[in-house]
């Protein structure tokens, strides 16, 4: 009865190792993209952080029902917009729209050239609804479908979004080029 | 295709292989240079979207499992000391509780005449008056003269009473005269009785004394025997 005691629990142990396992890779593989995804959804790094964190947290208690590891990904995804949903939540009445203010964070102190920066404030300028499609596609090379079922919208509508969004910004870019070339003329 | 139409299409998925827009911008040169524009601004666009992701961030997220995780471990091995040493207390109340109860000695007396039957069967010798008395000191008593013929004496402990107990025979059968010293907490019943003995007990200023003969015998006398032989110093 011992014996099939100890046995029992060093099951248990080895199950735990290789949880402890799946949840490594799962981090590895991972985070830098969802906390990326994250930083897009809610622009601000140490909000996106705290996601990621609870994030992963519920992941690993449900480690155990993620069947496909190929699934990962957007499991992870779901699990990341369902708590900004939650966030969002709790914080609905003390935000501030983002897209009144002058999107300003420390990214865009940082090294890069001046397109890159003014690129990443172009897309911070981006409706919700045309950045989280589009930043899906860029972040994790989803397919129109991937982002529809992602998002659960039609993939029309997807197809739409993405391409509203990339006309948003050549025009917002041809238009800044137009004022800097008649500042400068 | 038309050109909205295409430019729409790439727009939507410049790594789009479908193999309408591929052959529109083969047939068409400027769309194949919109198309290779489009694929340099998606390049700017993919880097400008790979924000730093702070350096301790990976740990942290193994960190934080881990240290969750020892929470649970913690808080419930927490729960069960707290419930083992929630239950050990109560037991442990409950015993001292048990343990400390009055204790009704007839009871014991009577239980005890079942062992006394077997205790003597080994001792042939018969007791003298001196070894009684020897015994009885430890109580501050004393016999002045033989209640009979005593075959037995030995010490018991009726619950946790230590008692001398003495087993007499008689003209009445055998008898068993327990003496019982004096506690607080003990109760002696005046009478007691099961299905094949009695007893009764006598009230004394140091120590309590039952005597139990067989369902029929007569106790008195030996009660008076006792009661007139017996002293306590002081």
């Amino acid at each position: 009865m011992f014996a099939r005691n100890r046995s029992g629990s060093s099951q248990v142990l080895s199950n735990m190792k290789a949880k402890h396992k799946r949840y490594e890779a799962l981090v590895n593989a991972f985070h830098a993209d969802i906390f990326r995804y994250a930083y897009w959804l809610v622009k601000d790094r140490s909000v996106a952080e705290d996601i990621v964190q609870e994030t992963f947290l519920r992941a690993w208690r449900s480690l155990d029902s993620l069947n496909d590891e190929k699934a990962a990904k957007s499991w992870l995804i779901t699990i990341l917009r369902r708590e900004n949903a939650r966030r969002f939540e709790r914080k609905q009445f003390d935000t501030v729209d983002i897209d009144d203010v002058s999107v300003h964070d420390e990214t865009q102190d940082a090294e890069g050239d001046v397109q890159d920066r003014e690129l990443h404030r172009l897309l911070g300028g981006l409706s919700d609804e045309y950045r989280e499609p589009l930043v899906l596609q860029l972040i994790f090379g989803f397919s129109g479908d991937e982002i529809s079922q992602q998002l659960n919208l039609n993939k029309n509508t997807v197809m739409t979004r993405l391409f509203r969004a990339r006309n948003q910004l050549r025009e917002a870019l041809e238009r800044q080029n137009e004022q800097r070339g008649q500042a400068n003329g | 295709m038309d050109e909205l139409e295409f430019r729409r299409r790439i727009y939507a998925d410049p790594e789009t292989t479908d193999s309408d827009v591929i052959a529109a911008a083969k047939a068409d040169e400027n769309k194949r240079k919109f198309w290779n524009e489009q694929k340099q601004f998606d390049k700017q666009l993919k880097q400008a979207v790979k924000v730093d992701v702070p350096e301790d961030l990976k740990h942290k997220l193994i960190w934080q499992q881990s240290a969750n995780e020892f929470a649970i471990y913690q808080k419930r091995s927490r729960w069960y000391v707290a419930m083992a040493a929630s239950i050990a207390f109560t037991v442990g109340i409950g015993f001292t509780m048990w343990y400390h109860q009055p204790v009704s000695i007839g009871g014991q007396a009577l239980a005890h005449m079942q062992y006394a039957e077997t205790e003597r069967a080994h001792t042939l010798l018969p007791v003298d008056l001196e070894q009684v008395n020897a015994k009885l000191a430890s109580f501050g008593g004393s016999f002045t003269d033989m209640i009979g013929d005593v075959e037995v004496v030995n010490y018991c402990h009726l619950s946790t009473v230590r008692s001398l107990h003495l087993i007499v025979d008689t003209p009445q059968g055998k008898m068993s005269v327990f003496i019982v010293p004096e506690r607080g907490d003990v109760r002696v019943p005046a009478e007691f009785e099961d299905k094949q003995y009695h007893g009764e007990s006598i009230k004394m200023h140091h120590a309590n004394i039952m005597v139990v003969g067989n369902k029929d015998a007569d106790l008195t006398e030996m009660k008076k025997a006792i009661t007139d032989r017996i002293h306590f110093s002081a």
